[in-house]
């Protein structure tokens, strides 16, 4: 054999499993190296002005923030549910029902992007406020409209001048209640603090092991943000009740999905590519407060975490990315008792008294 | 030679026709002579039909439907009757329409009877026809407040409607604009032509009162109201400013003060106006021409016996205190008041009618009003479900 050509192919095939292993390892990995320190506590980011998160926190509470008054902010993300509404898939404005899990309202500021098809960028957090308020199934309130309710309030006005410096506005009203729920943000972690017991440790090991949560569930909010097909069944409710229906049906019309007359299956994340491949991929949600946060998957499907490890462990559902992982039910146990860690203390806060309408006296002096 | 002829042919022709145009102008001027020279006060004909819009009964039936279903909104609890109910005159009665849960309108709700004559809709003609006002109010924030998208799609999951549509349009889906075409039908069906002052008009002369007879006359003459209420539908369809009173509500209530500031806001007024303006500025909204402040669109006296209260913001609640109104030659001009110049119309001035005048111009507006025309509410066909098989009515067991 002529020994240039042996070598050559010696080194071709260095060069190729090198480049084979890359490809193995980089997906388990990431790019960055070592994952065991990917996951770890939140970093610190600066607290929103008092005054604005003061008067976010009434606002989110605030009926009149929805076209026929009726809901609110916390009708869906209720504090003493998580910031959740515990319902397998959303409720919505009168006449129609969502087919999406509402997801928690903790520790938004750390998300990548917003909703289960990552359709809003995280770093917009007035946008999605805007979206909530002024979407049809939503909270159906025009945004015009919306400023003129607030300036009917003595209290709001004041605040508003305080916190920014001029009257109710649109705009502002959408950074006061981001400002809120930036104050929204997991409070002594047990992982965070490294004081998790034996069996969360053991769960752990196996998160960033023989589990391989990790792949997905890194970075300090055990989220990647990127969307994946895990093969989770459609719910039934989906098609029989007609108002999630008939909602599923206008929110797909809207986002340009193309056939959605004839749809039966949660585009996902295709709602914003738009490419064949990515078809029922939805982001993969963060775990920090999982506990609090049941049922779980983007429509409420999967009752409890323990109903989730088992969904894992099969290696999802049809059409799954996942692979099954052979965990025994003590394994099981501890992944699930190391999800629980990933809960701090309960943070709620009392729904506020808020302030109502007053007729502007001498309204015809006064300046509108 | 033969050029000649056909050019006379061809006059003669139009000869006729042109003839009869002028002797039927010359009788209309003659029959009002020494009183004005508007268009006469006549019977109601049928009401005007768009080309691309005809009418056929199951189009009618459609939109009969449509018109009493919440679901063509946003929250499914206001559907057009909410505000134009049949029983209370096709309007909601009250001097500012109720408008949205939640908010207020800002204007009195005109009735539907007689709206298939209008050129335009509303009381500053925003809308130019049936079929774009039914939508702007099911859309409109402090009306129904729905959304195109989210409308058709319930017209959609209703079965009923999926064939209707389809028998009437073509569709194998609803279409919501359809949807106000077949709204329009309807409408265009709710027209009043029998009232005694049709009757008689149309040859039968006994059907009004003594007391109406000589009211027609004081309308046409002292009183000249037929300055703007002529023609067949009594209105010329133009606008003016009268100095009617501002509605005190809205220095009471605080709903109505919020809608006022965004009605100026959603019709885009300048910075200045906004802050300064208390008064509704009318077809200034549309026109953006000072001169149209405060002008409202002269209403049709017909149906006037079911549509109380009365004027853009409902401030009369009886035709007596609008006979008073007039007599004493309209109202101050809240216009010039807060922005220095008026638009008051010129034709009002002091009538000097006596109590007898006034009794008999009252009767003839009581002839401008037959029976009551009343629809009741239909039953409104369910939402289906479609397991995979079709969308279906399903029978609770």
């Amino acid at each position: 054999m002529n020994r240039k050509i042996s070598s050559f192919f010696i080194i071709q095939s260095v060069i190729g499993s090198v480049i084979l292993l890359v490809f193995l390892i980089v997906p388990v990995t990431g790019l960055s190296g070592d994952v065991s320190q990917d996951i770890g506590p939140l970093p610190k980011i600066k607290a929103p002005g008092p005054e604005r998160a003061a008067l976010g926190k009434l606002l989110f509470f605030d009926l009149r923030l929805s076209g026929d008054a009726n809901l609110s902010c916390a009708s869906c993300h209720h504090p003493d549910k998580g910031w959740t509404d515990g319902n397998e898939l959303s409720a919505a404005y009168p006449g129609s029902k969502y087919f999406r899990n509402t997801q928690t309202i903790l520790n938004m500021a750390y998300k990548r992007y917003f909703y289960w098809d990552g359709r809003l960028t995280g770093k917009d957090r007035a946008t999605q406020v805007r979206d909530k308020i002024t979407e049809t199934h939503f909270m159906n309130l025009d945004g015009r409209l919306m400023q003129e309710r607030l300036k009917q309030v003595p209290e709001y006005v004041a605040r508003f001048k305080k916190a920014f410096g001029g009257e109710p506005s649109f705009g502002k009203t959408l950074k006061a209640i981001a400002a809120f729920e930036q104050t929204l943000i997991s409070q002594n972690v047990p992982f965070d603090s490294a004081k998790i017991s034996e069996e969360a440790q053991k769960g752990l090991d196996l998160f960033k092991g023989k589990a391989g949560c990790i792949q997905c569930h890194n970075g300090p909010m055990f989220s990647d943000f990127e969307p994946y097909k895990l093969g989770v069944p459609e719910h039934p409710e989906l098609f029989t009740d007609p108002e999630r229906a008939t909602t599923f049906r206008s929110v797909l019309k809207f986002l340009g999905v193309p056939n959605f007359e004839n749809l039966r299956k949660d585009p996902g994340f295709f709602i914003v590519s738009k490419l064949k491949k990515d078809f029922g991929k939805f982001l993969t949600p963060s775990l920090r407060e999982v506990s609090r946060t049941a049922p779980y998957m983007h429509n409420g499907t999967i009752a409890t975490l323990e109903d989730v490890v088992d969904f894992k462990n099969r290696g999802g559902g049809e059409g799954s990315e996942l692979k099954p992982l052979n965990l025994s039910a003590d394994e099981k146990k501890a992944l699930v008792a190391f999800l629980n860690s990933l809960s701090g203390d309960e943070i709620t806060v009392d729904p506020p008294k808020i302030p109502e309408y007053q007729v502007i006296a001498n309204w015809r002096k006064m300046p509108n | 030679m033969s050029r000649n002829r056909s050019k006379l042919q061809f006059f003669g022709k139009g000869l006729v026709p042109l003839l009869a145009a002028i002797s039927i102008t010359l009788v209309g001027i003659a029959s009002n002579a020494g009183e004005s020279q508007f268009p006469n006060l006549v019977a109601l004909p049928g009401p005007p039909i768009p080309a691309d819009n005809q009418q056929t009964p199951q189009k009618v039936e459609l939109g009969k439907l449509l018109f009493f279903d919440a679901r063509l909104g946003g929250d499914v609890s206001t559907s057009c009757a909410s505000c134009h109910n049949p029983e209370i005159g096709w309007t909601d009665g009250q001097d500012i329409c109720r408008g949205y849960p939640g908010t207020s309108h800002w204007r009195n709700c005109q009735t539907i009877i007689n709206a298939a004559y209008w050129d335009k809709l509303f009381w500053a003609g925003a809308s130019r026809s049936l079929e774009s006002q039914a939508r702007g109010a099911a859309r409109g924030a402090v009306a129904g407040n729905g959304e195109d998208d989210l409308m058709e799609e319930r017209l959609r999951q209703i079965p009923e409607y999926v064939k209707r549509f389809k028998g009437v349009f073509g569709t194998e889906r609803p279409e919501i604009f359809d949807a106000w075409r077949a709204i329009a039908a309807f409408e265009r069906t709710l027209v009043q032509r029998d009232t005694p002052f049709d009757k008689y008009m149309n040859g039968d002369k006994k059907a009004m009162s003594q007391d109406a007879i000589k009211g027609m006359a004081l309308f046409k003459g002292k009183a000249d109201c037929i300055q703007c209420h002529n023609g067949p539908l009594l209105t010329d369809q133009k606008y003016y400013n009268l100095g009617v009173p501002e509605n005190e509500i809205f220095d009471e209530e605080p709903l109505k003060q919020i809608t006022f500031r965004f009605e100026q806001y959603a019709k885009g007024v300048s910075e200045e106006i906004y802050r300064k303006t208390k008064s509704d500025l009318g077809l200034y909204y549309r026109s953006k021409r000072h001169k149209d402040m405060g002008k409202f669109r002269t209403p049709s006296l017909r149906y006037l016996e079911y549509t109380s209260p009365y004027m853009h913001n409902g401030v009369f609640w009886t035709p007596e205190e609008i006979i008073d109104f007039y007599n004493d030659g309209g109202g101050e001009d809240v216009i010039k008041k807060t922005f220095g110049h008026t638009t008051k119309t010129k034709l009002l001035k002091p009538l000097n009618l006596t109590d007898e005048e006034k009794e008999q111009l009252l009767a003839f507006l009581e002839s401008l009003s037959g029976e009551e025309i009343i629809i009741a509410a239909p039953a409104l066909p369910p939402y289906g479900i479609d397991r995979g098989d079709g969308l279906k009515v399903e029978v609770k067991k």
